[in-house]
């Protein structure tokens, strides 16, 4: 097994836990963490791609690595509002959660 | 070239006046105005035609004989109309919005007579079955709103075959879609090689039946025309109708013989024509029983149009435009005298009943009225065969349809203050019912080249008195018997169907509402985004 | 001189100057700032749009001298030019109409929605002009996220709790599709080492790393795009914001999410997707068009009822995907139809969340059961109301029809009936709830209505002239336009 590979499939194993964290806690503070998680398995799958631009001889493909540092800046400034969000929510409600109400039945 | 362009743009003129709010109010006295340039088009220019500037949708607005006969009548109904809305709406606080409706709703009524391409004719065919709206909502009944939105529903469905119809006939006619100012000639030339024949003219005779109330497209009919105002009313009922039957007249490929189409036709107006004067004779309130009349009116123009369709006659278009011609005057004049008769006190007998009966009966062809000479243009159309036995039955039940009409005019209880009768009221009313007669019979001789000895011989007088006297003598005979005929809610059966139907909408609606609910809870929406990307990598590699 | 490529750069820079400028100088410098900037942005837009419609030749712009793959390139095409035009005079209108409420009296203490409201704005406006004008996969990325950081703050501009939720609620869902489309991205590049569209679309084959990355670049799109069934934000985020906000957000944000989708599906990756996916669009944007208006016509409050058209209008968009994606006549017929459904409804749910922010400041509410006699006491604004409206269920002159029309036309056409009927019946839903809100607004109440606040005419004016807009859009004659297709036809016989 080559390192990219192993990367590659680490990056998907962290996309894979990010999903699954963003699809079942109910918790935002947990969802938004759970969505770093999949920012994190994006920008690691980034890494491996500028790794196999290496092969054409150069140390490695500037390109996907500056792409990355602007997507943890996006993910940063993401997670920074969704937090001030929620903190908000919180000093209005006095709770952390964000219940939709349930469907109604047919009548 | 100026008639057609003022036609137009006089109402739209005076409409514009409307944002000042004085001239609002006083519009109601000029309505009748609004109609004189359509009027002036159809004596000065039937022949005319006019491009309007490129950068206006590229509109063609022209006229051609059938065309300006229906718009000349229309315009003159819509002057008398006008003339006696000026004293209906006197002192009516709604009169401001009553009179922008109006305008907007003659611009359109006279226009679609005009407008020679697909954009134009389904704008203005729009205007009038949308602004009829307003006119509709604005009346005094309980009900009104329940009314307009049960019109506006019919209408924008009809629309909605109409728009489809015309996006395939344009594809017909042209490689680039409706644009360019496509004209209807063209779109219905290119019918006869067009794939998509048979649906074409399927959403045509769905669309145009709409506005013609065609069976069971007539549910809106007796509703809005016991609604609206009276003048409205008249106007509604005699000219905006028409639209219907000029729309059939332009877009039906009346010189392709397509004989299925045209029993098609023939036998869905009879059914119109048989089953309106039976729910009609049930009905007590006079406006209600016009209405009816008028949806078996329009019947029969559907089955003189379907007669063409299968067998084409280079005069179809002109008969059929007179016979309309004469139910316009007619239909709007007898709305205009209900809303007189219970303000005429003692005169009633002489001044409303007697013109009324005569309009009423001619519709059925009464001897020597417009309504003899136009049931006696549309007779070679019917022949001999069983359209033609269907057409003198169908005499027969208009007789014993307005005969029962007179009756209920003549119970209307008199009206608290009699003494409003105003002026302009009964001159309008008188001057429309003298049209009737006049215009058809000055049509008949000038444009349809008909010959007074035919007319007046003694087997087409014998023809056309017999099925009249049957029928107003079976009403008179029915009349003791009228308390014990069964009562049609609201008017008719469909109603009944209707609301099944709206109770299944409700709940389809309340099961679309709770899958929404579901829907839209967090989990299912996150599996739904993932189940779409699978779902879409599945569908690209499938196809590979 | 500025030299016409360099418009495409200022455009991008002068509200983002703007959102610096108005944070520096607080208060009511803020809105002089936004003022200005919406005056220079209409003269930029229509600086481009007038260089593209006499040149007839794309624009663009090499930032820094660096070409692509390498560097990043700004590109205005027709699409670019008709959605610099329509976010200028959409967001102009806003503006203009947001003055009233988001006002920041001399010699009181600075209040925080103001400010918010005029950064954001411009933001959100930022955002828009870098979608349309960027010419790679992610730069794309980076303006839809600010996009939607900046919009998000719109929603809860009020600070009420459920706001709060719902802002937050569209925020999380917003970032799961970016990070879906981010992956994408990153699929894309390792496949063909560059992201820039003209070069993608020379490279891209029919490939499992494409399909999968377009495939979920497309799905995260559909989620920022709200297209049923991913609408879970949209209604509480539109109908719960502020009357300037929900019309910035139902005539605009969405559009841009969709404008990036057509970008991927048209421009670099054409023709990949095939049929069937494009199919499977238009049925989602199908189901979009019947739920959305069946749930329109069951809401009692207005602004509800306005958010559930949007979800409803949307979906005429992804018509698109079947019938500009098929080759043939119709295609230019349908690329013009579905990018006109786009600017017309832009226009008209803008003039129409205004007029219903009106409404409801002059009711104190939005119930509508309480409208009767409602064109009596605010005969304006119901107007504007009535014409938004017509624009929406497609009723001549306006708009909507104009683009409907040509859909229609197109699928005919193209032989694809089934999308005609879904148009059809979608136009017969609209009607009903528009008319739902319009019949007792017109008829009904005999007692005059009591209005809790006065309406100042020249927001009625502005309101209204939004709404004659869209009915003028209504002219545009009935054929493919040419300044839509500028750029599009090189760069097809590019690729081929």
């Amino acid at each position: 097994m080559t390192p990219a590979t192993l990367y590659g499939l680490c990056s998907a194993v962290l996309v894979g836990a990010g999903l699954y964290g963003a699809l079942v806690n109910p918790q935002p503070l947990r969802k938004i963490l759970a969505l770093n998680l999949l920012g994190s398995g994006t920008f690691l799958l980034f890494g491996v791609i500028a790794r196999r631009g290496a092969a054409a001889g150069l140390g490695g493909d500037p390109v996907p690595q500056a792409m990355v540092i602007t997507g943890i800046v996006v993910a940063f400034s993401a997670t920074a509002l969704a937090v001030a969000l929620l903190l908000r929510v919180y000093q209005e409600t006095g709770r952390t959660t964000l219940e939709q109400p349930a469907p109604k039945d047919v009548v | 070239m100026i008639w057609l362009a003022a036609t137009l743009l006089l109402p739209l003129a005076m409409l514009f006046a409307c944002l000042s709010q004085t001239l609002r109010y006083r519009m109601s006295n000029w309505l009748s105005v609004a109609a004189v340039p359509g009027l002036g088009a159809a004596l000065f220019a039937p022949e005319a035609s006019l491009d309007l500037p490129p950068f206006l949708l590229r509109l063609r607005l022209s006229l051609d004989l059938p065309s300006a006969i229906l718009l000349g009548v229309a315009a003159l109904l819509w002057i008398a109309a006008g003339v006696y809305a000026a004293a209906w709406l006197r002192d009516d606080p709604r009169r401001g919005r009553i009179a922008e409706w109006w305008l907007l709703t003659l611009t359109g009524s006279l226009g679609v007579f005009m407008a020679a391409d697909l954009v134009s004719f389904y704008l203005l065919f729009s205007m009038v079955s949308l602004a009829a709206y307003g006119l509709i909502i604005e009346g005094r009944a309980a009900d009104a709103q329940k009314v307009g939105l049960i019109y506006v529903a019919l209408a924008v469905f009809g629309e909605a075959l109409l728009l489809m119809a015309f996006v395939m006939l344009a594809q017909s006619g042209s490689a680039s879609g409706p644009g360019d100012g496509l004209l209807i000639r063209d779109a219905v030339a290119a019918l006869a090689v067009s794939p998509w024949r048979n649906a074409i003219l399927a959403l045509i005779i769905g669309g145009f039946g709409v506005k013609l109330g065609m069976v069971p497209f007539h549910v809106w009919m007796p509703i809005t025309y016991r609604t609206a105002p009276i003048p409205a009313a008249a106007a509604l009922s005699g000219a905006a109708v028409k639209a219907g039957a000029i729309g059939l007249l332009r877009f039906l490929p009346l010189g392709l013989a397509l004989p299925d189409w045209g029993n098609v036709l023939t036998t869905l107006g009879f059914i119109s024509a048989f089953y309106a004067v039976l729910i009609g004779v049930t009905q007590t309130n006079p406006r209600m029983v016009l209405a009816f009349s008028s949806i078996s009116q329009m019947g029969v123009i559907a089955a003189v149009f379907g007669m063409g369709l299968g067998a084409p006659n280079a005069d179809l278009a002109l008969i059929v435009a007179f016979y309309a011609a004469h139910h316009t005057l007619v239909k709007g004049g007898l709305f205009l005298g209900v809303g007189l008769a219970p303000l005429s006190g003692p005169r009633r007998t002489w001044l409303v009943l007697v013109p009324a009966a005569i309009m009423g009966l001619g519709l059925a062809g009464l001897p020597l009225t417009g309504g003899a000479l136009a049931k006696l243009a549309i007779k070679p159309v019917l022949g001999d065969g069983w359209a033609g036995t269907l057409g003198i039955l169908s005499s027969l039940a208009t007789a014993l349809l307005m005969t029962h009409f007179l009756f209920r005019l003549a119970a209307l209880p008199e009206a608290v203050a009699p003494n409003a009768l105003h002026g302009r009221l009964r001159w309008s009313w008188l001057m429309i019912a003298a049209a009737s007669v006049v215009v058809p019979w000055a049509l008949y001789l000038m444009v349809m080249s008909g010959s007074v000895a035919y007319a007046l011989s003694p087997a087409s007088l014998w023809a056309s008195l017999w099925p009249v006297v049957v029928g107003a003598t079976l009403a008179a005979g029915l009349r003791p018997w009228g308390s014990r005929l069964p009562r049609v809610p609201d008017g008719d059966i469909v109603m009944l169907v209707a609301a099944r139907v709206a109770r299944v909408a409700g709940r389809t609606a309340a099961a679309l509402e709770w899958l929404d609910g579901a829907l839209r809870q967090w989990p299912v929406a996150v599996l739904s985004l993932l189940a779409i990307s699978a779902i879409l990598a599945a569908l690209m590699l499938v196809r590979v | 001189m500025i030299a016409p490529a360099a418009l495409l750069v200022l455009a991008i820079i002068l509200p983002a100057a703007g959102v610096v400028l108005a944070l520096a100088a607080g208060g009511r410098g803020a809105e002089r700032v936004a003022m200005a900037v919406i005056a220079g942005g209409a003269a930029i837009a229509l600086a481009i749009a007038g260089t593209l419609w006499s040149t007839g030749a794309p624009l663009s712009y090499i930032i820094g001298g660096w070409a692509p793959p390498l560097g990043i390139a700004l590109r205005a095409d027709g699409l670019s030019a008709f959605m610099l035009l329509t976010s200028a005079l959409v967001i102009g209108a806003i503006g203009l109409f947001a003055r009233a409420t988001y006002v920041q009296p001399a010699g009181t203490p600075e209040r925080r929605a103001p400010l918010v409201f005029w950064i954001m704005l411009m933001g959100v406006w930022t955002g828009l002009n870098a979608v349309w004008l960027a010419g790679d996969l992610f730069s794309l990325y980076v303006a839809l996220e600010l996009l939607t950081f900046s919009a998000v703050p719109l929603v809860s501009l009020e600070g009420k709790p459920e706001t709060l939720a719902a802002a937050l609620r569209y925020m999380l869902f917003a970032l799961i599709g970016s990070i879906l489309y981010l992956l994408g991205c990153a699929l894309l590049y390792g496949g063909y080492g560059t992201l820039d569209i003209v070069l993608l679309s020379r490279l891209a084959r029919p490939e499992p790393v494409v399909f999968v990355a377009l495939a979920l670049m497309t799905a995260g799109l559909a989620a920022k795009t709200a297209l049923f069934p991913l609408h879970l934000w949209l209604p509480p985020a539109h109908a719960g914001a502020p009357a300037a906000a929900s019309a910035l957000l139902s005539a605009l944000v969405v559009k841009g999410s969709f404008i990036l989708m057509v970008r991927l599906w048209f421009d670099s990756l054409p023709g990949i997707a095939g049929d069937g996916a494009a199919q499977f669009m238009a049925a989602l944007g199908s189901a979009a068009i019947i739920v959305g208006s069946v749930l329109a016509l069951r809401q009692e409050r207005l602004k509800l009822m306005i958010a559930y058209s949007t979800v409803a209008q949307i979906g005429y968009l992804f018509f698109l995907f079947p019938l500009a994606g098929a080759a043939g006549d119709w295609e230019r017929l349908a690329w013009t139809g579905g990018i006109m459904q786009l600017v017309a409804h832009a226009v008209a749910k803008a003039a129409m969340f205004m007029a219903a922010g009106l409404i409801g400041e002059a009711l104190g509410h939005d119930r509508i059961a309480g409208f009767a006699g409602l064109g009596r006491a605010l005969p304006v604004v119901m107007f504007a109301f009535g014409l938004a409206g017509m624009s929406l269920m497609g009723l001549p002159p306006s708009g909507g029809f104009v683009a409907k029309a040509m859909l229609l036309t197109a699928s005919i056409g193209e032989g694809q009936w089934w999308w005609a009927v879904v148009i059809m019946i979608g136009g017969l839903l609209a009607a009903g709830y528009m008319f739902r809100v319009l019949t007792p607004a017109l008829a009904g109440g005999a007692a005059p209505v009591i209005l809790a606040a006065r309406i100042s005419r020249p927001r009625q004016a502005i309101v209204l002239g939004l709404a004659i807009c869209a009915l003028l859009l209504g002219l545009m004659p009935l054929r493919p336009s040419a300044l839509l297709e500028v750029g599009r036809t090189t760069q097809a016989a590019e690729v081929r």
